[in-house]
């Protein structure tokens, strides 16, 4: 009886399971569905290597007290035309039962797959996907069956994800370009949503807007984006494509009360019959009015203070900003690699009082309003948002927003990133020379105003990398000596510290200067402490192979050759000072590449020494969309090339390279003094913006710059 | 923390880590000690052998810290009871194995799973003790041990039991050169064969590297019968064992040719020869079929019906060779199935083993003469074979009995690359026509690159193919012959404008001729192992240079002449008719350069290098 009553149970559950998942299909795949008989494509695109027929997203947030469902779907009706899409489209995988990541979840959530193929003569053929796939450990894979080029793959992935969420909840935002890799030749995007659910969205450089449907009930809402001959998406050099291409972003929250409503991590509207489609001045300033707000104890930083003066505030503030790069980040990070690597098993246990660990500039920068606010020293929150999102009038979502402070002494300092390498009035390069909000802090209590400001620029005269070589040329060897020595200014600078450094390149500069201890000095057992060193010292000169390992690959990468002989040394970390640099030195050598015979003369290559420089092909010379490069800078090489003895140099002329425009520069020049050859280049870029007009002036000193990397001298046996 | 008492390495061990960095200063970690233990019992339905394989290593950390994965595969036909780490203490590591799907590029799915560890050796001279114990279910499947490891082996024994009532041999390949000594005992219930090996390099994971089965130290068992209660029964003790065996899978497939009936039919009707009927099938399968295997149980052995291929439209080698024969049965041809180890594979069929073969292919009987077919070489031109097949043994189907040939192998000018330019100067940069033809390999692979590119890519990626996207090398008015065509050369002619590759200093004009400097990437200066190349190729080039009008030559590099067994190259200059022609060869006639030749291969390449270095100085 027992058996029969599992036998029954099973059956019904089968039963349901097929129900549904009928329902799914005939929610995508139904005789109302009017792309379900669409097999051709237009004429333009029939060279294409596949075109999408119908593409249709939809998302929909349901709730019942606590718990939330959330389903989403994504069906795609997309004609191969070629073997590359046949072969793109021949696999798919997914994990048809999962736990939902969101909230907490009892019930697993369903990913439901639908395949069929309509072949050229309009017949239509049903992958039955349970049947055909395969698992792998937690995902299921299928293999499309009888798939060949000229066919229609028309397939539905549909998610259904419950989860309970007692607090409020934002679900990920969603930012993307209107088109893909193919051409879309229908788009529809549907957002169902009832009460509790704030919906953020807006479509931005000429794409569709949302459109709001009339729904039976009244707590139900629908809304649609439509676009038709979507072009496919090409990404070239130096692009940012949610500012230059139709695009749309939102984001969805759940919050059951005003109180989870004021809690949320996000800029929602008054109600949610609102699609909130811009954040304004307002809106960002009651935001951060309540959520930022000063914390943090401050005995350390008074510590540390005591019995020190300064010249200027400002010098107090950034020394204090060096204290705290230490006291809550790098004065930690061995027990963290300890911990990690299993050397220990818990080190913090070896501080005095339960390590502070700022893991996130928020954190930092908390703290150090509570500092600005108990000294009485006025200053303002500045929110900001990279330039790759759009300017700051179309923020739209609240991970997008940036929070800097700006110290307003005589000269004022910003705090912006929190690394081992950051440095006062560092920020994310992203956010240079965009417009921001400053929030007035008044009398250090209160935000009371909010004002658009523009953050400022570095140019070209702070992010610079100096490089200097000295050659000389082995001539029976065939070989090229070369020592050479890099300093790297502003972004410059900060671009390369993390790659080349590792923390034990600058751990010991801060426990000198802050007179901290060593972690492993803190073990007093004597044994352990001697343990935990061997192995400590071990892991070290492990990480040291390593890293010279790929130092010495990253030079033979830069010069796209092997080198021998390599050796690195960090003459300055450049971590207590703006602008202080970065240097390093390499010296390396490199056996019969740039040297080229010519009887008993030598060309070399000396034009490749500079570091390798961008290489613009022919098919990147149209260009449509405007420029976004990283940032003004500027490259100086100097080459101090020795000019062996019995050998004399010809071929200077085309050393000397003079481009200059409103882009930036490249000029290079050649000169011999002492048997030496001296070749100076430098190369400038003068925005992180340029419109698309300006594309071929940056080709031109880019190509010069290039074309310096060709060029050669000739060394004449006299 | 407790079970770690006593871990640390001692000063013996530390030494000993220490000399043995100094020996493989590759190599994290060594194999210290290794025991291997192999024997057999009958299974339980008698119908077959069980082979027990246990596994006791010694693993010492001879750099300063080693983080490294030990694993074992297993999948429907083996068991692992024992996966064990202990500290050198013998006290279990607190080290957890993980269970997963083994996961491969090749292989859509297969049933293989691997156990491993993530172990992390804190300090120079730290030890672990391995251990290990498998059941393979059936011994067919348990066909060979390799002494080598991913890291060095210090010291290891195989011991072998083979009990009487077994008959199994014991093959023995690539011995020569490293240090393996072998004894044998007999006791009244079994022999029991030692295999002690000393100071085992690592594998050594180079590009362009032959099969393992070529190179490195092993044992092949071929387990031939076993008798129970007298009563013999037979496993692989011959050829015609293992082709029953194979046989047998064949004949329980049920293949319904009435499904392709009309795609046959459709296929053929045009065509006028057999050969045209022949190629039309073939070439649908290739183009048709694509590679996606399962090897999942029996279906790493047993092809799937060909009307589950022809519907499904992919399947694996076997799958595509069932459908090609089945096809052209239907056509009305003799056609058969071939079981056959590819060039990756050292063996053939003297030795009756699973490890012999890992391809099917299918062979077409024609008067007399047999045309193999292989569907996943997708722009293989019929008549043609790939080189990864050429001169192997194939095991042919035959009803009861079975044939045994070899695929026919193409001497290196059947893959023949040509390339002609004529240059003229024009100020610093040299202009000119360029023809290209590709044959046979170079053919066939060319146009399987280019196929599968997207077509709204093609362009760009033939552009990028001719010129690697260097800026020097400007590519315009691309002509191609029909590139959807598999049985004619592959032709590409287009005009080129080469940047910097000429100086002119005071009066001389220094030019470099050569743009693409074949070869020059070859480097012998740690290379281990024979280099095999995808296939026998030759290159034939010339360049032709225009002296310009007012100069003269003043220096030409010297010519270059190498003959050798794997390969003849020669290089020339010569002056006619007011230009100047560099003409290049390289006929790789094996495919290959043998690692004994390494030291004159390292020199005559050098030479290369530095011919390619060297200018042609013109002086007014």
């Amino acid at each position: 009886m027992k058996y029969n009553y599992l036998f029954l149970l099973l059956f019904c559950f089968s039963i349901t399971n097929a129900q549904k998942k009928e329902e799914i299909k005939n929610l995508f795949w139904n005789t109302n569905d009017e792309f379900g008989t669409i097999v051709a494509v237009p004429e333009k695109y029939k060279n294409e290597s596949a075109v999408i027929i119908y593409k249709n997203e939809n998302y929909d947030f349901h709730k019942f007290g606590k718990s939330v469902t959330y389903t989403s779907s994504v069906r795609k009706r997309i004609k191969l035309q070629d073997q590359a899409a046949v072969t793109e489209f021949s696999e798919f995988s997914f994990k048809d039962r999962f736990y939902s990541n969101k909230g907490f979840s009892f019930k697993k959530g369903t990913i439901t797959l639908g395949i069929k193929i309509i072949k050229p003569d309009g017949k239509e053929i049903e992958i039955d996907v349970n049947k055909e796939s395969v698992e792998e450990d937690e995902s299921k894979k299928v293999a499309i069956s009888n798939l060949e080029v000229g066919d229609i793959i028309d397939f539905y992935y549909h998610s259904v994800e419950p989860f309970k969420s007692s607090l409020e909840f934002g679900f990920e935002p969603v930012e993307t370009t209107l088109g893909e890799s193919y051409p879309i030749l229908d788009l529809k995007i549907t957002f169902e949503t009832e009460n509790d659910f704030f919906v953020n969205f807006n479509s931005y450089n000429g794409a569709p807007e949302l459109k709001k449907i009339e729904t039976k009930k009244s707590n139900e809402r629908k809304y649609v984006l439509s676009a038709s001959d979507v072009a496919k998406n090409d990404f070239p050099r130096w692009f940012l494509p949610l500012v230059e291409l139709p695009c749309y972003k939102f984001q969805v929250f759940f919050a059951r009360s005003g109180k989870f409503e004021q809690r949320a991590d996000a800029f929602l509207s008054d109600k949610e019959s609102d699609i909130k489609k811009t954040v304004s001045k307002e809106d960002i300033l009651d935001y951060y009015n309540t959520k930022f707000y000063p914390s943090g104890n401050l005995n350390d930083v008074n510590d540390f203070l005591k019995g020190k003066s300064f010249s200027s505030d400002e010098e107090k503030i950034k020394e204090i900003y060096y204290f705290t790069r230490h006291q809550f980040y790098t004065r930690y990070i061995e027990a963290y690699i300890l911990g990690e690597t299993k050397i220990m098993s818990y080190p913090y246990a070896l501080y005095d009082s339960y390590p502070i660990f700022f893991n996130s500039e928020e954190q930092f920068i908390r703290y150090f309003m509570a500092y600005l606010k108990k000294n009485d020293i006025n200053y303002d929150i500045i929110v900001a948002t990279g330039r790759e999102n759009g300017p700051i009038k179309d923020i739209l979502i609240q991970q997008n927003a940036r929070v800097l402070l700006k110290i307003n002494t005589a000269e004022p300092i910003y705090f912006g990133i929190f690394t081992p390498y950051s440095l006062p009035n560092q920020f994310d390069t992203s956010l240079e020379n965009t417009n921001a909000y400053a929030l007035k802090v008044s009398k250090n209590k209160k935000v009371t105003d909010i004002e658009e400001v523009k953050l400022p620029t570095s140019t070209n005269d702070d992010n610079v990398s100096k490089v200097a070589l000295n050659v000389a040329f082995d001539v029976t060897l065939n070989t090229l000596k070369i020592n050479k020595e890099t300093s790297l200014f502003g972004n410059n600078k900060s671009f390369e510290q993390s790659d080349k450094m590792n923390f034990y390149d600058y751990i010991t500069e801060d426990y000198e200067k802050y007179g901290t201890t060593p972690l492993l000095d803190l073990v007093r057992n004597k044994k352990m402490k001697e343990k935990y060193r061997k192995e400590y010292d071990a892991l070290l000169q492990k990480m040291k192979d390593k890293q010279k390992e790929s130092l010495k690959k990253a030079a033979e990468r830069e010069y796209n050759v092997k080198v021998d002989d390599f050796s690195f040394e960090i003459v300055n970390t450049g971590r207590y000072g703006e602008t202080e640099p970065f240097q390093y030195k390499e010296n390396f050598t490199i056996k019969d590449d740039f040297i080229k015979k010519a009887g008993p003369n030598f060309i070399i290559e000396i034009g490749k020494l500079i570091d390798s420089q961008v290489e613009i092909e022919e098919k990147e010379y149209k260009r449509e969309n405007n420029i976004y490069t990283s940032f003004p800078r500027a490259f100086n090489y100097k080459i101090e090339f020795s000019i062996p003895e019995g050998y004399s140099v010809t071929g200077l002329e085309k050393l000397n390279k003079t481009v200059e425009n409103e882009t930036g520069s490249f000029i290079s020049k050649a000169s011999i003094i002492d048997s030496k050859l001296h070749l100076e280049a430098t190369k400038k870029y003068s925005h992180s913006y340029e419109p698309v007009a300006n594309w071929q002036k940056m080709i031109a000193f880019l190509d010069a710059a290039y074309q310096l990397t060709q060029e050669k001298i000739l060394l004449k046996k006299n | 923390m407790w079970s770690q008492k006593n871990t640390e390495p001692s000063p013996t061990e530390i030494k000993t880590a220490k000399e043995l960095r100094e020996k493989f200063d590759k190599s994290d970690v060594a194999i210290l000690k290794s025991t291997e233990n192999v024997s057999f019992e009958i299974a339980k339905d008698k119908k077959n052998v069980e082979v027990n394989y246990a596994i006791s290593e010694v693993l010492l950390n001879i750099n300063h810290r080693a983080d490294i994965q030990k694993y074992e595969f297993y999948d429907s036909q083996s068991l692992i009871n024992t996966f064990s780490l202990k500290y050198k203490n013998n006290k279990p590591a607190n080290i957890y194995p993980k269970d997963e799907f083994y996961k491969s590029n090749d292989l859509f799915y297969n049933d293989a799973r691997v156990k491993y560890f993530d172990l992390d050796f804190p300090i120079q001279g730290y030890t672990y003790l391995y251990d290990l114990e498998k059941k393979i279910k059936d011994v067919k499947y348990f066909t060979s041990i390799y002494f080598n490891d991913e890291f060095p082996v210090i010291n290891k024994e195989i011991v072998i039991t083979i009990p009487k009532w077994l008959n199994l041999e014991i093959k023995e390949f690539n011995f020569d050169g490293f240090e393996i000594t072998k004894t044998e005992t007999k006791n009244a219930e079994a022999i029991v064969y030692k295999y002690t090996i000393k100071n085992m390099p690592p594998i050594a994971r180079e590009k362009l590297a032959p099969g393992p089965s070529y190179i490195y130290p092993h044992i092949l068992f071929v387990a031939k019968s076993f008798t129970f209660k007298n009563e013999k029964t037979t496993l692989f003790n011959e050829t015609a064992d293992l082709y029953k065996w194979y046989k047998s899978l064949v004949n329980d497939m049920k293949d319904d040719p009435s499904i392709f009936e009309a795609k046959v039919k459709e296929l053929t009707k045009e065509a006028k020869t057999d050969d045209e009927k022949i190629k039309n099938i073939y070439y649908w399968v290739q183009d048709n079929i694509r590679y996606i295997a399962f090897e999942d149980g029996i279906a790493g052995f047993k092809p799937d019906d060909s009307q589950n291929v022809f519907t499904k439209r992919y399947g694996d080698c076997k799958g595509m060779a069932n459908l090609t024969k089945q096809m052209l049965k239907v056509a009305g041809f003799d056609a058969r199935l071939c079981w056959i180890g590819t060039k990756h594979i050292a063996y053939n069929y003297s030795i009756p083993s699973l490890s012999v073969d890992n391809h099917m292919i299918c062979v077409v009987i024609k008067e007399g003469k047999k045309y193999f077919l292989d569907g996943t070489e997708k722009f293989n031109s019929f008549k043609e074979y790939a080189d990864r097949i050429q001169g192997k043994e194939v095991l042919i189907e035959d009803g009861d009995k079975f044939i045994i040939d070899k695929i026919p192998t193409h001497d290196a000018v059947s893959n023949k690359e040509i390339y002609t330019v004529n240059y003229k100067l024009e100020n610093e940069t040299l202009k000119g026509k360029v023809n290209k033809e590709f044959f046979g390999e170079s053919r066939a692979s060319f146009l399987y690159t280019y196929n599968s590119i997207k077509n709204d890519k093609k362009e760009e990626a033939l552009k990028w193919y001719i010129n690697s996207g260097n800026k020097n090398y400007n590519v315009s008015n691309i002509i191609t012959s029909d590139l959807s065509n598999r049985d004619k050369n592959v032709k590409i002619s287009y005009d080129v404008a080469l940047d910097n590759h000429v100086s002119s200093f005071d009066n001389e004009i220094y030019i470099d001729l050569d743009y693409d400097k074949e070869y020059n990437y070859l480097d012998f200066s740690e290379r281990k192992e024979n280099i095999v190349f995808g296939y026998k190729s030759y290159d034939d080039v010339t360049i032709t240079l225009e002296i310009p009008s007012g100069f003269t030559i003043k220096k030409l590099p010297e010519n270059i002449n190498i003959k050798t067994d794997d390969y003849e190259i020669a290089l020339s200059f010569e002056v006619k008719n007011n230009s100047i022609s560099y003409h290049k060869v390289f006929n790789f006639k094996n495919g290959t350069i043998n690692k004994n030749d390494f030291e004159s291969a390292k020199k005559n390449f050098e030479n290369i290098k530095n011919l390619y270095a060297e200018q042609i100085v013109l002086t007014k």
